[in-house]
């Protein structure tokens, strides 16, 4: 087979979970065990799913590089790509391209204080990072993460949350819009709750990903608690297609989210166009 | 430089000869327009006016086929499928006769995007290479002409194989390369008196007019980038149809979408355009490019500022002009039903977006 970059190894669903009424997650293994076996990454990079008759779309490797049995992807329904996915089980073949995308960048964020500010499906790319970072324990400082959702039942990786919160070294957070009567937690949304907790930038990363409106706003409550713009990390989210910095779509001026990004900090973000 | 003549009665002949050896594309007419098509017995190459569209897609086809993919089922147990994977055919070796130097140079900022940006793409790559471009040297420049803006000319040899001039009863043609200098090999060497033409010729080239100072263009771009007036006055005519980008020689931009026949089928890549506002609608509803402003804006962008910021060794070649990823052939002028001229929004934006 070429070296073309357009052409994906195949890979086969192992497992899928029911994470919310439109949330699934797939962990997938490639067919070849040497391909497996030699597959690097790094936090925060992406690869590209196919089903081959519908097309192929962009998702994050939100396993962590440290838990290699298998490569989880999590995939909301939203589209035609993303539905066709929804509906194979587990045996059923997939392409996969990559790794694609910068990563990020785990060194600088070494011995230091690490905030999570996830919103829905957005914990996708929190979570290899904070996997990582958890079996990387003594190389960071406190690790906070704050997660929301719209309902309770629109939050992902529910038995994970419960066993990141018993964990004792982590803090977890959660908050939804709308609780049921079962929720403990909180309730309003993400950038009200960050602020609530007054989190102190003293040798912190924030590191957050989410719709849209939610990033703008957690950005505007850091910048408020005194989180300098390298201070800030987030991911983008475009509309691809090549995955390899060719087709065009994804460029934000002269940068492409597939290969420049998807993983910029707010002081990267200032210095672009803004259109975004 | 010797030159080798051809008749103008021979040019088909010569074209038939080619044909036997490559996949020859070459322009005729049909009705208004210039048409490249592949080679036929009975086809007439018609090189007395730029064709149509350009001749991009002779390395990037309008669709082209990126995998061919088979789903087999297990017999014994039917929950089970696998799938296979086929690389496309090698290319063909390919003459292009009659495009023009905009559209030649053109293959060079292909180049930069398909070859020298990242990943170096081997379908592009394999094309480039198996790929000869017979250029034809204008005689004079249309009223939508301008590639003296981005450091062509109606002569440039830069990106061909050979360069056809059309002298009295046919064409000087002088080989730029060695590979075009073999497509010339069976030709007489002109007389005295087409060389006398030429050489007067190319002594006295067409003067193409004043030029404006583009080295400011990426600057004043960004500093207009925000001003959406500006944008919305510039593409307050604008259709969206794409004409502008499927004409022109350096949108590379493209699709990537399966077509599915039963239990197998391809994934191909298809020519996109910036202009459509599907370009970059996510799944989610999101598009950051939601209005025409946002979109004209983004193509004026890419060719005046984000190339020239992206390749600025290749701006300091020449001292003149920076490379812009525009070769001044003119067609989206030429072609857009609204008149949307490109021209005129470069000159405003380097005119507004001057610090004052």
């Amino acid at each position: 087979m070429s070296h073309s970059p357009y052409m994906p190894q195949i890979a086969t669903i192992i497992e899928t979970i029911d994470e919310t009424p439109d949330i699934k997650t797939f962990r997938v293994v490639l067919q070849d065990p040497a391909a497996m076996a030699a597959f690097r990454f790094l936090p925060g990079q992406v690869a590209q799913l196919s089903v081959f008759g519908t097309g192929e779309s962009t998702f994050v490797i939100n396993s962590p590089p440290t838990r290699m049995d298998f490569l989880q992807f999590t995939v909301m329904r939203v589209g035609e790509l993303t539905h066709r996915l929804h509906t194979l089980r587990e045996g059923d073949p997939v392409g996969l391209r990559g790794p694609l995308g910068n990563h990020f960048d785990v060194d600088a964020m070494k011995g230091r204080d690490i905030v999570f500010i996830g919103g829905g499906v957005g914990m996708a790319p929190l979570r290899t990072l904070l996997l990582y970072m958890l079996d990387n324990r003594a190389d960071f400082g406190t690790i906070t993460l704050i997660y929301g959702g719209r309902t309770p039942e629109h939050l992902c990786y529910k038995s994970e949350l419960a066993e990141w919160a018993a964990r004792g070294d982590m803090r977890v957070e959660l908050t939804v819009d709308n609780p049921d009567k079962n929720w403990s937690h909180r309730v309003g949304v993400v950038p009200a709750v960050l602020t609530d907790l007054n989190v102190s930038p003293q040798n912190a990363v924030a590191v957050t990903c989410g719709p849209p409106i939610m990033i703008r706003f957690t950005i505007q409550a850091l910048a408020k608690l005194g989180f300098t713009d390298e201070q800030i990390v987030t991911t983008l989210e475009r509309r691809m297609k090549c995955g390899v910095g060719l087709c065009g779509r994804c460029n934000i001026g002269g940068k492409f989210v597939c290969v420049d990004g998807p993983v910029f900090t707010q002081a990267q973000l200032k210095g672009l166009p803004q259109e975004f | 430089m010797v030159a080798r003549f051809i008749e103008n009665d021979a040019v088909a002949a010569l074209a038939a000869a080619w044909a036997r050896d490559y996949r020859l594309l070459a322009p005729v007419r049909e009705g208004q327009a210039v048409i490249y098509r592949p080679w036929a017995p009975d086809m007439h190459p018609f090189l007395g006016r730029p064709p149509t569209a350009s001749a991009k897609q002779a390395l990037l086809p309008q669709t082209e086929n990126l995998l061919s993919y088979t789903y087999r089922k297990d017999h014994a147990d039917l929950t089970k499928t696998e799938v296979f994977l086929a690389d496309p055919l090698p290319p063909e070796p390919t003459v292009v006769l009659g495009c023009r130097p905009c559209d030649a140079r053109g293959n060079k900022l292909l180049d930069r995007v398909f070859l020298e940006r990242g990943v170096a793409d081997p379908l592009y790559a394999a094309r480039r290479a198996a790929t000869l471009f017979v250029t034809v040297a204008c005689e004079h420049m249309e009223n939508t002409c301008f590639c003296h803006w981005t450091g062509g000319g109606p002569t440039s040899e830069e990106g061909s194989d050979v360069l056809l001039f059309a002298v009295t009863g046919g064409y000087a043609a002088r080989a730029i390369t060695p590979a075009g200098e073999k497509l010339l090999a069976n030709l007489p060497d002109t007389s005295q008196q087409i060389a006398d033409e030429l050489a007067a010729r190319l002594a006295n080239p067409v003067e193409p007019g004043p030029a404006p100072d583009l080295r400011a263009a990426p600057e004043r771009f960004l500093a207009l980038f925000d001003n959406m007036d500006f944008w919305m006055d510039q593409s307050a005519r604008c259709l969206s149809c794409g004409v502008c980008t499927y004409l022109c020689p350096t949108c590379s931009c493209f699709n990537i979408t399966d077509e599915n026949q039963g239990l197998k089928g391809k994934r191909l890549r298809t020519w996109d355009t910036c202009m459509s506002a599907l370009y970059t609608l996510e799944g989610s509803g999101y598009n950051p490019r939601v209005s025409r402003a946002h979109r004209l804006r983004n193509r004026v962008g890419h060719k005046f500022c984000y190339h020239p910021q992206e390749f600025p060794a290749a701006s300091n070649e020449r001292n003149a002009q920076p490379e812009v990823s525009c070769t001044g052939c003119g067609r989206c002028i030429k072609s857009c039903p609204v008149s949307v001229d490109i021209r005129r929004i470069v000159l405003d934006l380097l005119e507004k977006g001057e610090k004052k």
